[in-house]
């Protein structure tokens, strides 16, 4: 039932929320292209907080980049996503990756821990 | 209900329990804690609010005291931002509403990433004239009559993907100020600004260019 006055109470039912590793299987599903990067999660999601999704990519500009974004753009056409986009020497030199906690998207995809929330 | 919808609703009842907040139409929900004022707030997955669109919400939902733009990329045109203070109503991310209702300030929050730079950036006396073209991008008249662009940068570490990125949505800028304080931008984002012709700087650095021009 969908509301139409002001005020009014809905009563529609909301569709469950992904969990971190569900996001991780969506997107490796979805964007062939993460093949050609190193892609992350990092952050409050993966502990089922935050009002969206980080996500950690290193791997080249140019072509493929611009390959990626265009399907990441689709994927996340109804998911929050705050994308990061590295060049491995920026992920070197901030060791981003160990410093953040990032956990592999293919390492939460694999995962079979039910809520799917990790520690660092 | 839409999927941002579900999303703020979640996080709200996440913090504040599941009689915290409720759709009330489409994009609408209200926000119920005990103490603090009943809020209205709507939550969009546009892109880009500009001052139609604002104006489009307003009209839908004469009532609401608080636009949020639900997407990370979500940027909102000055016009918009005009319209939305001049009509009390607060704006931002859903980090800045999750933080509105915490103090209760709803009705006069601006986006918590620019608000604090831009705030600094009105009290410099050299500073003329200033138009805000978009949440994070303004234009600067200095004293001597020199005009600057400038991009406010959030990215903890900005990269050069970040500042390439920014260039292309939303055009040339002469700075762009890395406006997180906790973090540096790196040499690529440096160069990638440099190549770009725009300067990469933190707040010491854009004072000493306010400073000498």
């Amino acid at each position: 039932m969908r509301g139409c006055e002001m005020g009014r109470v809905t009563r529609n039912t909301a569709a469950p929320l992904m969990t971190a590793c569900e996001v991780s299987r969506y997107l490796l599903r979805c964007c062939g292209s993460l093949r050609e990067f190193e892609s992350y999660m990092f952050g409050s999601s993966l502990f089922g907080v935050g009002s969206d999704f980080d996500i950690l990519i290193v791997g080249p500009s140019g072509e493929p980049l611009s390959r990626l974004k265009a399907e990441l753009r689709f994927a996340a056409n109804e998911l929050p996503l705050d994308v990061l986009y590295m060049l491995p020497a920026e992920a070197e030199a901030t060791e981003f990756v160990a410093r953040e906690g990032c956990i592999a998207l293919a390492q939460l995809a694999a995962s079979s821990i039910p809520r799917c929330r990790f520690t660092p | 209900m839409s999927w941002q919808v579900n999303y703020a609703l979640e996080n709200i009842r996440k913090n504040y329990g599941m009689e915290s907040a409720q759709q009330i139409s489409d994009d609408a929900i209200k926000i119920t804690i005990p103490n603090r004022p009943e809020v209205i707030a709507v939550i969009s997955a546009a892109q880009l609010i500009n001052t139609e669109i604002a104006t489009q919400y307003h009209s839908n939902y004469p009532v609401m005291d608080f636009l949020c733009g639900y997407r990370k990329e979500c940027a909102r045109e000055g016009g918009a931002i005009k319209y939305l203070e001049s009509k009390s109503i607060g704006w931002g991310s859903a980090g800045t509403l999750g933080s509105a209702i915490q103090t209760g300030d709803i009705k006069t929050a601006a986006h918590k990433d620019y608000f604090f730079s831009y705030r600094l950036i009105r009290q410099i006396r050299s500073v003329s004239n200033l138009n805000r073209e978009f949440d994070r991008v303004f234009t600067m008249t200095l004293a001597n009559g020199r005009s600057v662009r400038v991009g406010m940068i959030m990215e903890y570490e900005p990269t050069a993907d970040a500042i390439r990125t920014f260039w292309d949505r939303f055009g040339p800028i002469n700075i762009a100020w890395n406006i997180n304080p906790n973090g540096n931008p790196t040499p690529n984002a440096i160069e990638a600004g440099r190549s770009l012709g725009c300067e990469v700087v933190k707040w010491e650095e854009l004072r000493e260019i306010l400073q000498r021009r």
